[in-house]
């Protein structure tokens, strides 16, 4: 419930302050937003499965998407930019799959 | 991985329980018989969770969510959230500041994408092609512009030109026309009666007024009301008498010229001119002049098909 709440008042105050980010690092949210939805589908699926902890899932979220963006970044810095990201977008479009599968698995048990 | 141990005690128990009874005094059997016990005692908490909890909570509580029903899985797991929502640890506050951070973030995102949507977010090469694209289209474009500029200014200067053409043409003729004959014409001029009562004026007197009158600078001549003096005029006579054009002249003769009227009048009368010579003694005639500010011809010269001379090419300009 307190998780659900933290979401919807970022959305709200997002919405409401229209906070904006330094043009430098505006290429790179969208892939930290990506990697960021992977560690919270971890989590959860973590949390299903009982074997959820803070710390991990703090410093897995941090991690994930650090290096989400620095491979982005390192990636502009040598031209293929474009293709990192497509394929940082892949693996971790992959990986929300599989915690989504888990998650129902656990969850309805099909 | 609570899966593991369980798999070993179903493939393993079976034949150890077989030899259980040989196997008691040794010490490694032994050590079997109570891992085997533990095991044993496992399998039975799955059998009756309650005691088994009670027994062995912290290594059994997660295998009994496997084995169990699909029903009491998905009532434990919703117990479980329940009970989360009632009793929030700090792992939920942690996952409510990162969701929070993610939901501005998202919103962000979208936003950007929804303002400025392909440009904002879009990478230096793109950037570059879509310059590229832009600056060649405005190119072409710009090239387009200058050709119907061009285009435009050609068929004004065109236009203009046909006016002045127009108009020049339709100044050539009028003067053509007048000079022709096949246009009425009007301005000053004089107007002068012959009177000759011994009808002793001949083709040549009547030929040289006109060339005095001409020579004066008359731009139109008529004789009589009816016959318009023209290039191709010729001055004659017959059995009816004197002819113009073919055309009888009656007596007394009127002669009506525009021209400047001052010169036309001293022209008519400078002495040894047309007036002494008719009024002389050869003749006998009498010479009326009177000057017009508006002498009006309506007499009109009918042209004719050149039947033999055409127009030459112009003769290309020695230089």
């Amino acid at each position: 419930m307190i998780p659900l709440l933290g979401l919807l008042a970022g959305i709200v105050l997002g919405i409401m302050l229209e906070p904006s980010i330094p043009q430098i690092l505006q290429p790179y949210l969208p892939i930290a937003i990506v990697a960021a939805m992977d560690a919270l589908f971890g989590a959860f699926r973590a949390y299903l499965e009982g074997t959820f902890t803070d710390r991990v899932f703090v410093v897995s979220f941090i991690s994930n998407v650090l290096i989400a963006a620095a491979i982005v970044y390192v990636g502009d810095q040598i031209g293929v930019g474009s293709q990192l990201a497509t394929a940082v977008v892949v693996v971790l479009g992959i990986r929300i799959f599989t915690n989504a599968a888990a998650i129902r698995r656990a969850l309805f048990h099909a | 991985m609570p899966d593991e141990p369980r798999i070993d005690d179903q493939t393993q128990a079976p034949p150890v329980r077989r030899r259980r009874p040989r196997g008691r005094s040794q010490g490694a059997a032994s050590r079997r018989v109570s891992s085997l016990r533990r095991s044993q005692r496992r399998l039975a908490s799955e059998d009756h969770p309650t005691a088994g909890a009670a027994e062995d909570a912290a290594s059994a509580a997660r295998p009994t969510n496997r084995t169990k029903g699909a029903a009491e899985v998905a009532n434990s797991t919703r117990a479980r959230l329940l009970a989360s929502l009632l009793h929030p640890g700090r792992g939920q506050i942690l996952a409510a500041i990162i969701l929070f951070i993610v939901g501005a973030a998202s919103v962000m995102q979208v936003r950007i994408n929804a303002t400025d949507d392909t440009y904002a977010s879009a990478r230096r090469e793109d950037l570059i092609q879509l310059l590229d694209g832009l600056s060649a289209e405005s190119r072409r474009l710009e090239g387009e512009i200058t050709q119907l500029e061009q285009t435009r200014s050609n068929l004004q200067s065109g236009a203009d030109t046909q006016r002045v053409a127009r108009s020049e043409a339709e100044r050539h003729l009028i003067e053509l026309s007048i000079l022709a004959g096949t246009a009425p014409a009007e301005g000053r001029g004089i107007r002068m009666r012959i009177a000759d009562p011994n009808a002793a004026i001949d083709s040549g007197v009547l030929l040289d007024a006109v060339e005095e009158m001409r020579d004066a600078g008359a731009e139109v001549i008529e004789v009589n009301n009816t016959i318009r003096v023209v290039g191709s005029t010729w001055f004659g006579s017959d059995d009816r008498g004197l002819v113009i054009d073919g055309k009888p002249v009656t007596r007394p003769i009127t002669l009506e010229v525009i021209g400047e009227p001052h010169s036309l009048e001293e022209a008519a009368r400078f002495r040894g001119g047309i007036v002494s010579e008719i009024t002389g003694p050869k003749i006998g005639g009498q010479v009326q002049i009177e000057q017009e500010d508006r002498v009006v011809i309506e007499s009109l010269h009918a042209s004719r098909e050149n039947q033999y001379a055409r127009p030459a090419p112009p003769q290309q300009t020695p230089r």
